[in-house]
Formats: C-alpha cells, structure tokens, sequence
C-alpha cells in the first residue's frame, strides 16, 4: 500500500465523507440501541433525544408481554435442522464438484447457478401444495426442507471453493494406499474442511434466522412461528410502547450481530467465496 | 498404451459413480424442493384453483389475465426500477467506496467495511421495523430532522402515501445491501497488484482517473458478477417491502413477489399465483441473458 501522504487532504475529505455515510446507514441501530432505554412518555416527548434515566424496563416488558422465548427457541430449531442439513448435504456435494472430473458436472454446475437465481415465491404455491401431501405444513420440518434446499447451492459453491485448494497428492496418495472413496471424503477431506464448513454454518445461521418468507406461507400456528414473524406480529399488537416495540426488535437483531462481532472473518470470507464465483 | 488407456477410462467411470453417489443428497433436496416446485408451477398455471377444491384446467386462461393485468406489469416493471437504482445506489456507490477504503483509507478501511455491514447482517424484518420509526408521519426521525432545519414543509408519511412510498423503500434498499457489494469490491480492489497504481501515479493520474481508467477495467469481471448479483436479488426482493409498505398504499410499491403473494394466499387464487411466479422466471431468465451478453460485449468493445 502506498498512499501519497497519511494525511493528505485528499484522504482527510474521504474520511470526512465516509464516515458521515457509514453513520447515515447504521443510524437506525444506534438510535434503536439508545431508544430502547427511555421510557415512552420520553420516547414521546422527542424521538431524537438521549435518554435521561437508562432503564432496562423496556426489555423486561418486551420479553414478558411477546411470546419473544418461543419464537427464538422456534427460530433457533429451524435454523439448526437447516443449517446441518443444508451443510452435510452441500460438503459432499462441493468435495464432488472439486475433486471428480466428468463431464456432466459442468452441468450440474450450471443447474446449480440457475437454482441460485430462482426467487424463492417462486416456488411457494407449489411447496404448500407438496407440504401439506406430506403432512409438513405447519410443522419445523416443513420450514427446515426447502429452506435448507433453497441455500444448499450457495453453500455447496463456498465448500468447493475450498475442496479445490486441497492439493490433489493427498487424494491420490490414499488411493495408492488402498483408501475407499468413502474414506478419503470421511477420514480425509472432512477433517480438514471443518474450518469451511464451519465458515458455511455460519452464514447458513444468519440466513436462516432472518429468513422470513418460507416461515411466515408455512406456519400458521403461533405457537410454532419463528422470530422474525412472530416480531411482525409482535409489533403490530403492541404499538403503543414504542420502546418496548424497539427492545424487541432489539432482541431480533442481536443474535446475529453478536455472530457477526465474533466471526467476522468466516463470514465476509464465506460472502465474498459464495458470492464471486468463476 | 492399451492398459493405460483403459485404467484413464475405468477411472473416468470411477469418478462418474462416486460424484453422483456424493451429489445425490444435493439432487433429491434440489431437485426436490427448487427444480420440482418450478416445473409444478408451470402446471399449475393452466388451472384455476382456491387452494383446497379440486384444481379446474382452464388452458390459458391465466396468461391471457397476465398479459392484461395492468398491476402484475407496473409490479414487474418496478422490480427493474429496483435493479436499475440499485446498480447505481449499490454497486456503483460500493465500487467507488471499496476503492476509496483500499486505496486512499488505508488500515482504518476495516472498521468502515464492518459498519457497512451490519444492515447486511440484521434481518430485513428488523430493518423495515425501524424504517418504519424512521419514516412514521407523527413522530418520525426523518420529520423531526426536516423540521429541525426548518424544512417541515417537505415532512409528510413517507410510506403512507402513493407519491412517496416505493422511493422511500427503494431508499431503504439502497442502504440495507449496500455492504455486500462494498465487502466484494473491496476483495477485487485489493486483488489488484500495486505496480498498476505505481504506473498510473508515474503518469500523473489522480484517484480519479486511476478508479475509472485503470481500476474499474481490472475490476470488470467482479463489476459484471456484482451487477448480475443485483439484478438476481432486485428480482427475488421482499420481505423488506412486505414489512415497509405490503406493496401499498393502494398497490403503489408493490412489486412481483408482494403481489403474488397477496393473490395467493390473501386472494387464495393459487393458480394465477402460480401463473405470476412462472411467468416472472421465464422473463428473469430471459432479462438475465441479455444481460449478461450485453456485459461481455461492452467489455470486448472496451478492448481490454
């Protein structure tokens, strides 16, 4: 890197700009952040003020009043069965793209892009027919598969594009010495790509959690609606305690944040390896 | 010769059968629950049907409806305005900004590409909740700020009315993916050696010269797969606009995907629903193609 002068003014003025810019764009979370601490008569009173006297009321009522427990728990199964699914199925499927040469995979390939493109509405009048055929409307399993489907060809592209940098002598080593294909994959490749996989289940969670579509057609009961639905609802019952209404998208919206604090780096490397392929 | 021959050919056999063995699980769910919903929609687009009676053929029936459904085209034509703002609100601003965090920002870049990306990284439903404050007629961030500087006369319900509702959620848009395409231009950006700035500062360009004539074209394929990205997401775009506006007031922001919605499973009019997502792929696929050609061309054009 070789920048003219550390403070030119050049860079001063894009400094300037920038920061203005990225504050614009993440100024509906601070202000959500320091909103949820005043008390709706002050909420009233004036949108853009402090809060005088920070209390955490509004949590505990958000979280006393909305069923914000069952929904997460609700989110957290949906997200956990498709996350594994969606990640076992698109490793084996990403160690094949990477490591067999036949021809048809070039097609596979393409399918596999076009699905990618396919919008998910799409598909929601026929997935409601075929769900309720096999008893799965209204139920986990029901969100769990196609969502799972839905994100496996992004997935399966971020795995091989890991599997393409495993270097080939290995494979070929463990063929020499009489390894099964089965146990290259198992015993192999997939001690080494736990990093990826991981890197995968990560972005795979953030989708999933703030999937809404798919949850809001195929569940119906309240009791079993995941947390961005059940947020919607939420914030339509309660619209008047605007902080309490804050503190529960507050709660929506940590989760993920908190994974993104944590794993940033799995995940832009997981955004920017599934998303810019060739 | 012979034998080698014939171990390439029993290895080319053996690859064949162990890919398929290891892509099955990705066909059956794929193929299943994406590819096989597709081909059903199709179907179901020549039939009439509430959703629980038995579905009544009617032949075209549904596409003659399409063709002259004024809110399907205006809804479809939106989902373009959507694209076409975001290729300039998006990737060109994300284009412009990743260029200025590697080369002008410097270290610091990261701690901008993390805020960029946190709308990225919130669900859109939590973000449409509080565009929703932003945007609310009585006591609205955005009208407390214009009456601030003594411009009250502009406040007004920005999702509450005909004239203002889809700008205001194309705004939101503009600001919520912003990050992805900043995040992916900052990879290219950074991919590009040095030696080519070094060259340009040698001739005298300035930032300006040097993003436009020596960054973009190294950038190209990543400006053509962003560009591509954009559109994809333009077209598949929702919940943001479910939770901002439901595609109102009185259908002005509604896009494809609000408005299929609502003629399934508010109207429960299941096969012209289907109708509408089919025919909505088939012009996506064809709208992707020329595209994507256009693209390529304008970069052989460019000679480099």
């Amino acid at each position: 890197m070789h920048l003219n002068s550390r403070w030119s003014i050049t860079r001063i003025g894009v400094l300037a700009f920038l920061s203005v810019h990225v504050l614009v764009v993440i100024f509906p979370f601070v202000w959500m952040a320091y909103s949820t601490l005043k008390t709706n008569k002050e909420f009233m009173r004036s949108v853009w003020s402090l809060p005088a006297t920070p209390s955490l009321d509004a949590f505990v009522q958000a979280w006393n009043t909305g069923a914000l427990g069952t929904y997460s728990l609700n989110s957290l199964i949906v997200m956990l069965g498709s996350t594994v699914l969606a990640v076992v199925v698109a490793t084996a499927g990403g160690y094949a793209l990477a490591v067999y040469r036949p021809r048809w995979l070039a097609g596979i390939e393409i399918g596999l892009m076009i699905a990618m493109a396919i919008p998910a509405y799409v598909a929601l009048v026929p997935l409601v027919v075929m769900l309720r055929a096999m008893n799965l409307l209204d139920t986990h399993l029901g969100v769990v598969l196609p969502t799972a489907a839905f994100n496996v060809p992004v997935t399966l592209f971020i795995m091989r594009a890991f599997f393409v940098t495993l270097p080939r002598d290995i494979i070929e080593a463990a063929r020499i010495d009489g390894c099964s294909e089965f146990a290259i994959f198992w015993r192999i490749a997939v001690p080494i790509a736990r990093p990826a996989m991981f890197t995968a289940a990560i972005v795979n969670m953030i989708w999933v959690w703030n999937d809404f579509l798919f949850p809001l057609v195929f569940i119906n009961s309240p009791a079993k609606k995941t947390l961005p639905v059940g947020l919607a609802d939420f914030v339509g019952e309660h619209i008047t305690n605007y902080p309490v209404m804050l503190a529960a998208i507050f709660l929506a919206a940590i989760a993920p944040l908190v994974l993104f604090v944590f794993f940033e780096r799995q995940i832009t490397t997981a955004l920017t390896g599934g998303a810019v392929k060739e | 010769m012979a034998s080698g021959a014939a171990a390439a050919s029993s290895a080319v056999r053996r690859d064949s059968r162990y890919a398929l063995l290891f892509l099955l699980p990705t066909l059956v769910l794929v193929v299943g629950f994406v590819a096989y919903p597709v081909v059903y929609s199709s179907v179901l687009s020549f039939y009439e049907w509430n959703g629980t009676a038995t579905p009544v053929f009617v032949g075209l029936d549904n596409f003659l409806r399409l063709a002259g459904d004024g809110f399907f085209w205006a809804a479809l034509a939106r989902n373009l305005a959507v694209a076409a703002s975001a290729i300039v609100l998006q990737v060109l601003l994300a284009l412009v900004i990743a260029y200025c965090l590697v080369r002008i920002v410097g270290r610091i870049g990261r701690l901008f590409l993390f805020l960029y990306l946190v709308p990225v990284i919130v669900s859109e439903i939590c973000i449409g909740l509080l565009w929703r404050f932003i945007y609310n007629p009585y006591f609205g961030l955005l009208n407390a700020a214009l009456k601030a500087v003594g411009l009250q006369s502009l406040a007004t319900g920005w999702l509450g009315q005909s004239s203002t509702a889809f700008a205001a959620v194309v705004a939101v848009m503009s600001f919520t993916y912003l990050g992805l395409y900043v995040l992916l231009f900052v990879a290219a950006v950074r991919n590009v050696p040095d030696s080519i700035y070094e060259a340009a500062a040698l001739d005298g360009a300035g930032h300006f010269r040097s993003l436009f004539s020596m960054t973009i074209p190294m950038v190209w394929d990543s400006v053509r797969a962003n560009v591509m990205l954009c559109i994809i997401g333009s077209l598949k775009t929702f919940s943001l606009v479910f939770v901002l506006t439901n595609g109102g007031p009185n259908h002005a922001s509604e896009v494809v995907s609000t408005y299929l919605y609502k003629i399934g499973f508010n109207a429960f009019e299941m096969g012209y629903a289907a109708t509408i997502g089919f025919a909505q792929m088939f012009l996506t696929a064809i709208g992707a193609w020329i595209v994507f050609r256009g693209l390529r061309s304008s970069k052989a054009g460019r000679g480099d």
